[in-house]
C-alpha cells in the first residue's frame, strides 16, 4: 500500500545551517530517495512561490501564496510503499525534517475500503 | 516546469463525506468519478500528468515528529485548516499561466483549491 509523507518544517531553517550541516541532512535526503519503499517524492520551493487557485461561479481567482498560512511549511513529500502506516510512521521518522517539524503521513486512498 | 498541484477539499464537506454510509459514499463518488476521468482523458495525452495520489480521509492521517531521540506518533493530520488536502498531482507546464489554466480544470477547484507549488529538480 502507499502512503504519503508530507514533509513540514520550519522555512527559514535550511538557510540558516553550516555548510556541514546541509551535506549531511541532504545526505540522509538522498539515501532515503534510494531507499527500497521509496516511489517518488519531491522538494517544493518556498511558500513564496506558491500560487492558489479557486474557480468561483465563472470566474477563476488567482492568489500568491500557499492555501493556508502556517507555522510550519510544506517542502516536500516521499511516497512510500509498506504494509501499514506504522511500518510508514517508521520510515516517515528517518527523514531529516522529523526532528526539528512534523511528518504527516496519509494512506493513498484505495478504492472499496479505507488502508489501516 | 514540473509542478505539485496540491488538491485541496473544503473542511465541511470532508466532515459530511464522513458522515455518509458506505454505500452513501459510493453513490456520491460515482457522481464524481466521470468529472476526473474526463480531465485525466483530455489531460493524459498532452503529456501534462505525472504521478497523481489521491488521499485518503484526514481523519486516516498520523503524525510523526521526533524529538530528543524519540518519536512522538498522533493520530490525525498536521495541521486543522478551513481548506484540507486530499490529493497531489505533478503536472509538467511551460510556464505558471500554463499550470492554473490546467488548475482551474481539477474538480476540487470549485469549492476548494488548487495549490500550486514549484517543484526543485535535484
Amino acid at each position: 500500500m502507499q502512503y504519503l509523507a508530507l514533509i513540514y518544517g520550519e522555512e527559514g531553517r535550511w538557510g540558516s545551517l553550516s555548510p556541514e550541516d546541509r551535506e549531511r541532512e541532504m545526505g540522509e535526503y538522498m539515501a532515503l530517495s534510494q531507499a527500497d519503499v521509496t516511489r517518488g517524492g519531491n522538494e517544493l520551493d518556498s511558500t513564496a512561490t506558491a500560487t492558489t487557485v479557486r474557480v468561483r461561479g465563472d470566474e477563476t481567482l488567482v492568489t500568491d501564496g500557499p492555501f493556508a498560512e502556517l507555522k510550519e511549511a510544506l517542502g516536500g513529500y516521499y511516497v512510500f510503499e509498506c504494509d501499514s502506516i506504522d511500518e510508514a510512521c517508521t520510515w516517515a521518522a528517518k527523514i531529516p525534517a522529523a526532528k526539528h517539524g512534523s511528518i504527516e503521513v496519509r494512506p493513498v486512498y484505495v478504492d472499496g475500503g479505507e488502508q489501516s | 516546469m514540473k509542478y505539485a498541484a496540491l488538491l485541496t477539499n473544503n473542511a465541511d464537506d470532508v466532515t459530511a463525506w464522513e458522515q455518509l454510509s458506505s454505500e452513501e459514499a459510493a453513490a456520491a463518488r460515482a457522481e464524481e468519478v466521470p468529472k476526473w476521468e474526463a480531465l485525466f482523458g483530455e489531460l493524459g495525452p498532452t503529456g501534462a500528468l505525472g504521478a497523481g495520489f489521491e488521499l485518503d480521509s484526514p481523519k486516516t492521517a498520523k503524525t510523526v515528529r521526533v524529538r530528543g531521540g524519540e518519536t512522538l506518533v498522533t493520530d490525525g493530520p498536521f495541521a486543522e485548516t478551513k481548506e484540507q488536502i486530499g490529493g497531489l498531482m505533478e503536472i509538467e507546464a511551460e510556464d505558471l499561466d500554463a499550470a492554473i489554466a490546467i488548475a482551474a480544470r481539477i474538480p476540487v477547484v470549485f469549492r476548494a483549491s488548487v495549490e500550486l507549488r514549484p517543484v526543485i529538480e535535484h
